[in-house]
């Protein structure tokens, strides 16, 4: 299994260059490694092996594991993956034009795509999984903008992995809970022993939400009709057999052990009938026959997941059925489209003529391909209606009729693109054909489309490897329903020739069906998802353009008032205060009076009009500060404050020369007053949590040792003595901030002599008397 | 006693000396100093990785002075782990800056004063995170703040010194508080040595040590760009050159969320401060994505960005469980590495494309795929793609909430998760616009070459793109830095050895987080 | 432990809490300096940096206790030695906070040394990339009304995918695209 795994993201990283050697060749080998895949899956998938398991730890802590394990719906998708994927990559070979841009890359994700879908639908841990859910999503976003010049394509690429990884974060949040509540992260042991409660449900629906999201069911199924924009081989692959299937998968694998749960059932047949017929009404309407087939996909898509999701044997096994067939089908027809586009250079089929006499064969697999979608007898497609039909005969007579009323539309326009590609149209001149398709152009999508055909004729061996896949669901008295080609008459059949029925009159009542539809398009999804992003954008600029203001004052006002606020209510919160005379009001009267000059020279420092004298006065009460230390018993640190305040204003002095005398634009009374109160505020919150705190003391100071430890250094200025040796890894910090500064001022100070003495030659012509240069 | 531990503050110390004496001659040793000295920090930040894993927290007493009376310097797993990754962050920006100084031969930028002042950067930081003391922590980030200080006005040119003016301003407030914090933890307690404060300020009045606590995590809030204390972040970051905005970016940030874990952990172990601290994370989570979604240049989208995810952090931090806690030490180790790998490929972006602002980039995918793969996986790392290590975070982040259930903490998974998605969208729009989309400007240098393994000495400037520098003017030709979103800097076809080769390490390293996570969850 | 044990001032709480004279004016400094500090000139900052560490250094001197005699070991007028000594550790911190604030002070007053050389302001701007997303906030109600005459996307964002399709798309024809041009190109 790992092996296989590595083999994929070893072509995924060797592509580019096997390219870049090749040119749109290296697709043909490169397209044996998905094969071998296939090949690897195929004996035990129609064998009937063992589940195989592959463990290896990887992040405990996260519940995160390597756990693959390799069981019966493994290797089936295994199987179409591999399969459907070398078909494809073959196909690339000759669908790019030899000198096509970009093809290197391509190639490298569309295989780093197969190896994360096979990832994907191997692995057994929940998180391991999400991981490769994840990984798919990115390479279609990569692949999705191919020609990234079309602002629709970076669209469409952009829409699908928003949508998708909204879908997946939920699908975490999902995981995460029901890991939870299960106790276990293997996906094989949840679903043997399924954990119970209302917080299961809630975790069941947001995985539900990331499956659904992905398999681009109803209300989240808008992104897949853009993804068209992705060039054909890339539709094919990822919206038609691959990713999409990724959310059908996950459904399939939980299904039986959900089943039951309340938010299960309705979810599942709720949404996904309802994709399914508005999707296939939708099919009607297009005109472009990608578009056609994307919206069939959906209505394809809505049909899987009630079967899947219903929780019955039976229908499980008509929902794997439609899945195999489907995967051959729509891939078939996308490549058909991707030939049409080549051929004629158009896809729309009001211009389309003519082409069924031109070319055939071509004609031929398309209806092949169409057959199986429209369920007509002897395809696999029959065969999984059938088995549908089976299923809800007995008991949900609603969720029949919606999936027979989706099946009619799917036949109607399974017609309508038959009739819109190939046949001739009065009044359309027959289309110009350039060249018959070459046989690996035309060759997958004829294998596949017949493939289905075949597969259909043989749908009673077939249903050997299909039912081991229902295996988790209790097994059914009798032996439960078979697949088979042929049933015999019955209501199964009858719904059958219904919907077929209805389909045809749908398509031959055209022009009125389009009519109504036209009065009846009211709301597009679409409009939903951009008044979204829009208001999404508009709320961002609200807010940035609100919060951000850009001005640095109203940036520290925030700061400051939030400090004060935060430690003003923690202080008035705690509790009470002590009474006054526990205070210690001063310590000197020498020291009262010096204070009070202090805090006189600080205002009138701040109420200053002139630089000089603001300056003069804020030095002013510096040294007061520095008397206060000398009365307060700290000699050294009077000394320092000294010579700081002097060596300031020196430094103020020489600045100020360069600078205008008075200070430009006074603010505006009000905003001085502001400042002025949040700096009342600030003051009188750090004095007073300053002296809560000194009161709060309890313990003797660490400098209670200092003394002792200077004796020991052999000082008597404890400070000094502490400065240079108890503490001096501080100064050694002191010392470096000082010489940042200085090496800072140095570069401040003389950057512009640097600039002019080291010009470098001028890169255009000197003009003759060119003047010094100014900075 | 591990005496290794000074060494990652003295070495850069004398080495920086060192170079201040040679001065700008002798560019090529000086070359060699600053990489031989980040790398051998690195191996001692290594080595202690490894003596605390084995042996538990390795401890030196400077001086020999006995705890509390002397400095303590402390390296358990946290500060080794940070260290460890703060160092091979350093080397490798350092090792790009080399690149891009050489390559542009750049007059604005005084050799003889970035290398010292970068190497006295990195001294600061690891003194911050070995720092056992709560004033020699102050020390450590005055070091580390005065650098930057330094480096962020390198140049002196107008749009430098105003956007350097925001920071320094706002910086140096922070720093006052810190002071404020100290004065009032000391005036309460006694002592600044941190194991001694975390028993004595469980013996405290919940009231007084609540006040502290608040005005310490304001401090180290405002470093750590926490809302509504992180707007000054996006204006003065994205101004710097590209080397040191990625350091800002990567490490500055981070030292203030080490500040927050110490402080909720180990000096105020209570969670009183819990749902303040979630709150908080939620409005930095919601106002830096959106801010992000708005803005036109990729570095001051990348900024917004930043802090966004400093909201995931600090969601981690607020919880304060075990789990919570490793996630949140892995997410700041991860965010430190892509961070750091985004603002040097933007640099690159810029070499290549000429310019930063979305609306001049574009087709950078095709004109130049190295550079396409340099930003793509770094981008969706901080997006939370799995397996990359972003995602590991982010898991380990909404496991934690979701295990601990209250009201707040959930919706704060619900938030985290809707800040992912729109993450993504974000990059995922400067993809489209940058890479994808094809460019306003006309046509793409000449020398259709992205990538020279060459030893690069010229530049090769196409001719078009001369004349419109040189048409800008005198400024222009001075080489001089433009307004951010005006003018065109240079465009080169090719991309000096160096600066790619440093992104890539800081790439692999980022990877290397997810196949070696296993182990280091613990 | 000749000089140790009893020599210090400060211990307990009650009266040998803080003093509040010292405190006040601690305070005082504070306001005035936050006040200078959000002011727009530099000039002004530097000054209000300096107030705000004068005031939050007699801040910490305050957490030191009561006013003592100066920290030195026999020294000192012996008539004074029976006074306790004033505590050394705040003093130690005060130091280098100065000393820093020094530094941090200097390098200001370069950058508006050097501002004032450049541009001969030395004004604290705003900045400019928030100044024009508020005026794109301020536009937004005109933006928002352009944009419902289903006119072009928005000039900054033309990816924008707020924005709306191209007019033909009610037909269902546009939406991938696929008209590429005429026979010579060929769609995808």
């Amino acid at each position: 299994m790992l092996l296989l795994f590595a083999a994929h993201c070893a072509a995924a990283a060797v592509a580019p260059l096997l390219v870049r050697w090749l040119g749109r060749n290296a697709f043909l080998p490169l397209a044996l490694v998905p094969a071998a895949a296939a090949a690897w899956a195929l004996p035990p998938w129609l064998g009937g092996g063992a589940a195989r398991e592959l463990t290896r730890a990887w992040i405990p802590g996260l519940h995160l594991g390597f756990a693959f394990r390799a069981d019966p719906l493994s290797w089936m998708m295994v199987l179409i993956v591999g399969g459907v994927g070398a078909l494809i990559v073959a196909y690339c070979a000759r669908y790019f034009r030899a000198r096509d841009e970009g093809l290197g890359a391509f190639a490298g994700e569309l295989l780093a795509f197969a190896a994360a879908m096979l990832g994907l639908v191997l692995a057994d841990d929940l998180f391991l999984l999400y991981v490769f859910w994840e990984l798919t999503t990115v390479f279609s976003y990569l692949l999705i903008g191919f020609e990234p010049g079309r602002a629709s394509a970076r669209r469409a690429a952009t829409r699908a992995i928003v949508i998708t990884t909204f879908g997946g974060l939920a699908m975490l949040i999902g995981f995460i809970m029901l890991g939870r509540a299960a106790g276990t992260h293997r996906i094989s042991e949840i679903v043997e022993h399924p954990p119970g409660g209302t917080g299961v449900a809630v975790a069941l629906a947001l995985v539900l939400v990331g499956a659904l999201s992905k398999s681009a069911i109803a209300p989240f199924g808008l992104w897949l009709p853009g993804a068209m924009a992705a060039p054909t081989p890339v539709s094919a692959f990822l919206h038609a057999a691959a990713m999409v299937k990724a959310g059908v998968y996950l459904v399939a694998r939980l299904a039986p052990a959900f089943a039951a749960v309340p938010v299960w059932r309705p979810a599942v047949f709720v949404l996904g009938a309802a994709t399914m017929v508005l999707a296939g009404w939708r099919a009607l309407r297009e005109r472009d026959l990608k578009l056609l087939l994307a919206y069939g996909t959906v209505s394809q898509l809505g049909f899987m997941i009630v079967l899947v999701g219903a929780g019955s044997r039976d229908a499980a096994l008509a929902g794997v059925a439609v899945l195999l067939a489907h995967a051959l089908f729509k891939a078939a027809l996308f490549m058909v489209v991707g030939i049409v586009d080549h051929a004629t250079g158009t896809r729309d089929l009001r211009d389309l003529s003519g082409l069924g006499r031109a070319s055939p064969l071509l004609c031929a697999t398309a209806v092949a391909a169409a057959a199986s979608m429209a369920g007509v007898p002897a395809t696999l497609g029959f065969a999984g209606k059938e088995a549908a039909y089976e299923a809800f005969l007995g008991g949900r007579p609603v969720l029949l009729a919606f999936l027979v009323l989706g099946s009619a539309f799917t036949a109607a326009y399974s017609l309508r693109f038959l009739w819109g590609a190939f046949a001739r149209k009065p009044g359309v001149e027959p289309v110009a054909v350039r060249g018959p398709a070459g046989p690996l152009l035309l060759g997958p999508p004829l294998l596949l489309a017949f493939g289905g055909v075949v597969l259909g004729v043989l749908a009673g061996p077939l249903n050997v490897p299909l039912a081991r896949e229902t295996a988790p669901y209790p097994a059914e008295h009798g032996g439960g329903y078979e697949l088979s080609a042929w049933h015999g008459f019955g209501t199964a059949l009858a719904l059958t020739a219904g919907s077929l029925a209805a389909g045809l009159a749908l398509f031959l009542a055209g022009r009125r069906v389009a009519g109504l539809q036209r009065r009846l398009a009211r709301i597009e999804p679409d409009d939903v998802y951009r008044a979204l992003m829009g208001g999404l954008d508009d709320l961002a600029l609200q807010v940035t353009g609100t919060v951000q203001r850009g001005s640095l004052p109203g940036y520290l006002a925030v700061i400051l008032l939030t400090a004060v606020v935060l430690a003003g209510t923690a202080l008035g919160l705690a509790g009470p205060w002590p009474e006054p005379s526990a205070w210690r009001w001063w310590d000197g009267p020498a020291q009262v009076m010096v204070a009070v000059l202090t805090v006189a020279a600080g205002i009138a420092a701040v109420l200053a009009h002139g630089r000089a004298r603001t300056v003069v006065l804020a030095g002013a009460s510096g040294y007061g500060v520095a008397m206060l230390f000398v009365l307060q018993g700290a000699p050294d640190l009077a000394l320092t404050q000294f010579l700081v305040e002097t060596t300031s204003l020196v430094v103020f002095a020489l600045v100020l020369r360069r600078l205008p005398p008075g200070f430009p634009r006074p603010l505006p009374t009000w905003r001085r007053r502001l400042h002025i109160a949040i700096g009342v505020f600030g003051g009188a919150t750090a004095a007073a949590v300053t002296l809560l705190a000194a009161h709060a003391r309890l313990a003797v100071p660490v400098s209670a040792a200092y003394p002792a430890a200077a004796e020991e250094a052999g000082g008597s200025n404890i400070v000094a003595t502490a400065l240079v040796d108890i503490r001096a890894w501080d100064t050694l910090g002191e010392s470096s901030v000082v010489a940042l500064a200085a090496l800072g001022v140095t570069s401040m100070v003389f950057a512009r002599r640097r600039a002019s003495a080291r010009r470098a030659p001028p890169r255009r012509p000197r003009t003759p008397r060119c003047g010094p240069w100014r900075a | 006693m591990n005496e290794l531990l000074p060494l990652p503050v003295l070495l850069p110390l004398l080495a920086a000396a060192v170079k201040i004496i040679l001065g700008p001659r002798h560019p090529r040793l000086q070359r060699t100093i600053s990489v031989a000295v980040l790398a051998a920090v690195l191996a001692v930040a290594v080595a202690l990785l490894l003596d605390a894993d084995r042996s538990g927290a390795q401890v030196l007493q400077m001086g020999g002075w006995p705890a509390p009376v002397g400095i303590t310097l402390v390296a358990d797993r946290l500060s080794a782990l940070m260290l460890v990754v703060s160092s091979a962050v350093t080397l490798c920006v350092m090792v790009y800056a080399i690149g891009q100084g050489t390559a542009d031969r750049d007059h604005l930028t005084p050799l003889s004063v970035f290398h010292p002042t970068y190497l006295l950067l990195v001294a600061g930081v690891a003194d911050a995170f070995l720092a056992g003391d709560l004033f020699n922590m102050f020390v450590g980030f005055e070091i580390m703040l005065m650098a930057s200080y330094v480096l962020i006005t390198l140049g002196g040119t107008l749009p430098r010194i105003r956007a350097g003016t925001t920071y320094i301003m706002v910086a140096l407030s922070s720093s006052m508080l810190f002071l404020v914090a100290i004065a009032v933890l000391y005036a309460a307690t006694g002592t600044v040595n941190l194991a001694q404060l975390s028993d004595r300020i469980a013996a405290l009045p919940p009231g007084t040590s609540l006040v502290a606590e608040l005005v310490l995590l304001t401090a180290f809030g405002v470093k750590a760009a926490v809302f509504p204390l992180s707007m000054w972040l996006p204006d003065s970051y994205p101004t710097a050159p590209a080397p040191v905005t990625a350091v800002f970016a990567g490490l500055l940030t981070k030292i203030g969320i080490y500040g927050l874990i110490r402080a909720e952990t180990l000096l105020f172990p209570d969670d009183r401060a819990r749902d303040l601290l979630l709150v908080a994370a939620m409005l930095s989570m919601v106002v830096g994505v959106l801010g992000a979604l708005v803005q036109v240049d990729v570095k001051r989208l990348v900024s917004f960005t930043l802090v966004s995810h400093v909201g995931y952090m600090v969601f981690g931090v607020a919880l304060q469980s075990a789990a919570a806690l490793t996630a949140t030490v892995f997410y700041v180790l991860h965010h430190i590495t892509v961070q750091t790998t985004l603002f040097l490929v933007t640099g690159l972006v810029e070499r290549r494309g000429g310019s930063t602002s979305l609306e001049r980039l574009g087709g950078l995918a095709r004109t130049a795929p190295l550079v396409g793969l340099l930003f793509f996986v770094p981008a969706m790392n901080l997006g939370g793609l799995p397996p990359l290590p972003g995602f590991l975070g982010k898991l380990g982040l909404f496991q934690a909430g979701l295990e601990d259930g209250g009201p707040l903490a959930l919706t704060l998974v619900a938030t985290a998760v809707v800040t992912s998605l729109l993450t993504l969208y974000a990059l995922v729009k400067v993809w489209n616009r940058a890479f994808w989309r094809a460019p306003a400007a006309p046509g793409p240098p000449s020398g259709a070459g992205s990538f020279s393994g060459a030893a690069p000495l010229y530049e090769a400037v196409s001719p078009a793109a001369a004349s419109r520098a040189g048409g800008a003017g005198p400024g222009g030709a001075d080489g001089g830095e433009d307004d951010p979103g005006e003018g065109l800097a240079h465009r080169t076809a090719r991309l000096p050895a160096p600066m790619v080769g440093a992104s890539m390490a800081l790439i692999a390293l980022g990877l290397s987080y997810t196949i070696g996570g296993g182990p280091s969850w613990r | 432990m000749s000089a140790g044990a009893g020599l210090l001032a400060a211990g307990g709480g009650g009266a040998s809490g803080g003093t509040v004279a010292l405190a006040v004016t601690g305070g005082a400094l504070v306001t005035a300096g936050i006040a200078m500090l959000l002011e727009r000139s530099l000039t002004r900052l530097v000054v209000g940096i300096l107030l705000l560490g004068n005031g939050v250094n007699l801040l910490i001197l305050t957490g030191g206790g009561p006013a003592g005699r100066a920290p030195i070991l026999h020294g000192g007028p012996p008539e004074a030695a029976h006074r306790p000594m004033a505590d050394p550790l705040p003093q130690i911190m005060i130091l280098t906070a100065i000393v820093i604030a020094l530094a941090s002070a200097a390098f200001v007053l370069a950058i508006a040394y050097r501002s004032g050389r450049l541009g001969g302001e030395d004004e604290v701007r705003d900045d400019i990339e928030d100044r024009r997303v508020a005026r794109r906030r301020g536009g937004m109600r005109a933006e928002r009304e352009r944009r419902a005459i289903a006119g072009p996307a928005d000039p900054i964002d033309p990816d924008e995918l707020g924005a709306p399709e191209a007019p033909d798309a009610a037909d269902g024809r546009d939406a991938a695209d696929g008209r590429d041009g005429g026979a010579g190109e060929g769609g995808r």
